[in-house]
């Protein structure tokens, strides 16, 4: 195109359109809010592909995670070494799985991810006793807190082993199978099964564009 | 090479793709992870021809494209940034109410365009260029006995003599009579004429007129079922709300696009307070379960009370707007009323909006209280109360709609005085179509009178009240909240009333655009201004369905009397495209008549029993199929959950029994072990 921009390579914004959602204007937008966050840290130039992260107390001071109960989580589960520290790869991973053109499906794995906490690959009951007191700041008794747990994975465990997996998780938030779907198109593993706009429509970044 | 491929695209989640078809994009891997990806795919578009990678890259420049567009695109979409910032401030919920009203902003814009380019652009040309081909329609049949009574059918004469005072101009803006009453804004102005355009083609201004109005009651339909499919979908197949209720709030209750920090304070609270409740609600149904058989007798025999009472209630408001309008009707027509005070006449014009009004207001109240009495669980107490108000809005709408026609038609029996000539009471009513389109008009003008004046009066002052005075009762009361449930009633009530208008007064959807655009942003306004967020959030994804099914209620029920007037009355003789008619639906008849043969008995036959029948029938054998379809796979559903447990057990099982194989094992090992050492130990012994 005509724009001129000595930030990256050509080469560089061509793959950094392919992997996220985001057209070219709105990666060169997000890049310098990322140099905005720390300007001394961040180089203006990124063709020599330097190794910079930012430390997570800057990327939990931005707007969009400085209230978000589980700002520490999705730091941690975006970042490269997952304690939080995001580099530019990381941020922009961030933001494009966090717009409104990322699908459902794809929503709803980062989300199983920021809710298990000891990253085991299941929601278990410690997982989301620590969500629940996010959620409410701690101000659920522990009788409560333990009785809602006990609800949830009632209404979500299909397999019965007292914790949710990845599927059981998408099948709750998704509420009803797509049953044709996945009768007929039964060639790749995990479809675009979730159907449920509105649930997954609040795991976005408002005004990312 | 492709299995190589595939082996290494498991490695990084356990669960992925065995053909890497999905966009790179979708592919949950970190950015690293996507770029190897990449690398490997553009690895393999060197293998193949140069026509298939020269395919590709275009499609890929194609796509980029199309993304850019609809960026664009996006750009240019109305309110796109006043939605973003409500849905930041006040949650989802919320915003879905706005996004109803800009719905139907543009329903009605669109409407309005194409009643405009059929019906009342043609008829300002006409008028304009005065062309000669202007020849009043052939009407086939004509009246029975066309005695000296019905020569008085056809007198009517609107038009004010002499001066008019300002008074009366300010009047017959409210009230859409005087200047207005001739004008293309109601169904008296236009003609029932033919105009000649060429030798071969010509248009018939009456023809046009019906079938734009069904065509846009049809479009209407259309859209709104489209709109709603969606909800449908769900609401049909998806398990009970109440089986996942706990997780949706745990893993979906938090708005990741809320900002502020107020905002999240709130939403915190918001959270806290919804699962309590639920907590408390769980606790109030098992108690439930454990009431006494007497206990139960009470209770039902009340509830069966209280639901008489609120039938009676809904009786008498009723009442009350049926003898409202007869009473205001048979003031309008004397003469004493209309010159004396100006505030007493607009009084009796405004008499069936302002009594429908006062009944929408008080009901709920009453509702609410009565709601309270009957103890049910909470979610039955909201759909209840929501289901009466509903019911009472599009009610009281039929109710003035059904005193009209006693009055239009002198309740069905054609042989009274009044009605005998001309089989509608030409007396009172000469264009009896412009005066529903009056009402209609005056309508939506009180209601929208009513929604700024109730901001004005009530939401801005007690905001005030509430900053200003620390005293406790007033603290109690708060801020206002911003309901959802009633304002959509609101709207949709104001949009029912201008389906049922536009027949009769066809500039109605531009009143109504306007109306609601107006509208958005002084509820924008009061919404960031007055009101606090309610403490029970809005399922947003539930509420939309609940908005169309309501709108759906409103537009079959704005059908029936469109329906009604254009099959069964008689049209006014004195005004109209239809004022030679027998009825309004016997154009459609006579203009058929004039087209060929073939299309005419193709025509014929679509509208007769021999073809209606079958096809009902056959839409009765599709929906029983579908609906067994639908129950074939909820029990598929079912079958497969429960073979997944059984499964898991199987794994739980077959765990066990290699755990205690391996036990097994290694105490024969051990054994094996001591045997050999007491063996060595016997071979060591000499």
């Amino acid at each position: 195109m005509g724009n001129k921009q000595t930030i990256f390579t050509a080469e560089q914004l061509d793959a950094y359109q392919d992997c996220t959602f985001f057209t070219r204007k709105e990666i060169l937008r997000l890049f310098h809010r990322y140099r905005d966050l720390a300007p001394q840290l961040v180089p203006p130039d990124y063709t020599s592909k330097p190794d910079v992260k930012i430390p997570y107390e800057l990327i939990g001071s931005m707007p969009e995670l400085k209230d978000n109960p589980f700002r520490q989580r999705i730091a941690e589960v975006f970042s490269e070494d997952g304690e939080g520290n995001m580099t530019l790869d990381d941020f922009l991973d961030m933001f494009s799985v966090m717009s409104e053109m990322a699908p459902k499906d794809l929503k709803a794995c980062y989300a199983f991810k920021i809710y298990d906490f000891n990253n085991d690959d299941f929601i278990c009951k410690s997982d989301l006793e620590k969500t629940l007191n996010k959620l409410t700041r701690n101000e659920l008794t522990p009788e409560e807190v333990r009785l809602v747990c006990e609800k949830v994975i009632d209404e979500a465990d299909l397999d019965n082993d007292g914790r949710l997996s990845l599927e059981d998780f998408q099948h709750m938030i998704i509420r009803a199978p797509d049953f044709l779907r996945r009768t007929q198109a039964s060639k790749t593993r995990r479809e675009q099964l979730i159907r449920e706009p509105e649930l997954l429509n609040k795991y976005k970044f408002s005004g990312s564009k | 090479v492709e299995e190589a491929e595939n082996r290494e695209t498991q490695d990084q989640d356990g669960y992925w793709l065995e053909d890497d078809s999905r966009p790179l994009k979708e592919i949950p891997l970190p950015m690293q992870g996507k770029r190897a990806v990449r690398d490997r795919r553009q690895m393999k578009i060197q293998i193949i021809s140069s026509w298939e990678s020269w395919k590709k890259s275009h499609l890929k420049s194609l796509k980029r494209f199309q993304l850019e567009a609809a960026d664009v695109l996006s750009r240019m979409e109305v309110w796109k940034s006043s939605l973003h910032k409500i849905e930041g401030k006040f949650g989802t919920g919320i915003q879905s109410y706005f996004n109803f009203l800009r719905f139907l902003v543009m329903l009605n814009f669109a409407m309005f365009l194409l009643t405009a380019a059929v019906l009342v652009i043609p008829n300002i040309v006409f008028m304009t260029v005065d062309l000669q081909g202007w020849t009043l329609l052939n009407t086939t049949g004509m009246m029975e006995n066309p005695d000296s009574k019905s020569g008085n059918c056809s007198l009517y004469n609107p038009t004010q003599e002499g001066l008019v005072s300002f008074y009366t101009y300010i009047m017959d803006l409210l009230s859409g009579t005087g200047f207005l009453e001739l004008s293309y804004l109601f169904y008296g102005y236009y003609k029932d004429t033919d105009v000649g355009l060429t030798t071969a083609f010509s248009y018939n201004i009456p023809l046009a007129y019906l079938l734009t109005s069904l065509f846009y009651l049809l479009v209407s339909l259309i859209w709104l079922v489209r709109r709603s499919v969606q909800g449908f979908k769900l609401n049909l197949v998806s398990s009970d709300e109440a089986l996942t209720n706990y997780s949706n709030k745990v893993f979906a209750g938090w708005d990741f696009c809320i900002i502020q920090e107020k905002a999240t304070q709130l939403k915190h609270n918001s959270i806290h307070y919804e699962l309590q409740m639920d907590l408390e609600e769980e606790a109030i149904r098992e108690k439930i379960a454990e009431w006494t058989t007497r206990q139960k007798f009470c209770i039902y025999s009340l509830r069966l009370l209280l639901n008489l009472l609120v039938i009676g209630l809904l009786g008498a408001s009723f009442f009350c707007i049926y003898i409202a309008t007869q009473y205001s009707q048979i003031l309008l027509n004397q003469d004493s009323v209309a010159s004396s005070n100006f505030f007493l006449s607009l009084l009796v014009q405004y008499l069936p909006s302002i009594v429908i009004t006062a009944a929408n207001f008080t009901m709920p109240i009453l509702f609410n209280i009565i709601i309270g009495i009957e103890k049910y669980s909470r979610t039955t107490e909201i759909k209840l109360t929501l289901l009466r108000s509903v019911f009472l809005r599009l009610a009281s709408l039929g109710m003035l709609l059904f005193s009209l026609w006693t009055e239009i038609t002198c309740a069905g029996d054609m042989d009274e005085s009044d009605c005998s000539g001309c089989h509608y009471n030409y007396r009172r009513y000469p264009c009896w179509e412009t005066r529903i389109g009056q009402e209609m008009y005056k309508l939506i003008i009180f209601d929208f009178i009513t929604i700024v004046v109730v901001m004005l009066l009530v939401d801005f002052p007690r905001k005030i009240l509430v900053q200003h005075c620390s005293c406790k009762p007033v603290q109690l009361w708060g801020q206002q909240e911003f309901l959802v449930p009633q304002n959509v009633l609101d709207i949709v009530y104001g949009q029912t009333i201008c389906w049922i208008g536009t027949f009769y007064s066809p500039l109605l959807p531009l009143l109504n655009t306007v109306k609601y655009f107006i509208i958005f942003y002084l509820k924008k306004l009061t919404l960031f201004v007055n009101c606090r967020p309610a403490n029970r959030t809005f399922r947003a994804s539930s509420s939309n369905f609940f908005f169309l099914v309501v709108l759906l209620m409103g537009l079959i029920l704005s059908c029936v009397p469109v329906l009604y007037s254009i099959m069964v009355i008689t049209p006014s003789k004195g005004c109209g495209p239809f004022r030679t008619q027998q009825k309004i639906w016997d154009i459609l008849p006579n203009s058929i008549e004039g087209l060929p043969r073939v299309t005419r008995e193709f025509l014929f036959f679509i509208g007769s029993q021999a073809f209606a029948v079958p096809l009902f029938v056959l839409s009765c054998i599709l929906l029983f199929y579908v609906v067994s379809l639908a129950g074939a796979y909820g029990q598929r559903v079912n079958l497969l959950k429960a073979q997944l447990q059984r499964e898991e057990q199987d794994k739980h099982f077959l765990v066990k029994q290699i755990a205690e194989m391996g036990r097994a094992n290694q105490k024969n090992n051990n054994n094996r072990v001591s045997f050999f050492s007491s063996l060595m130990k016997t071979v060591d012994k000499p």
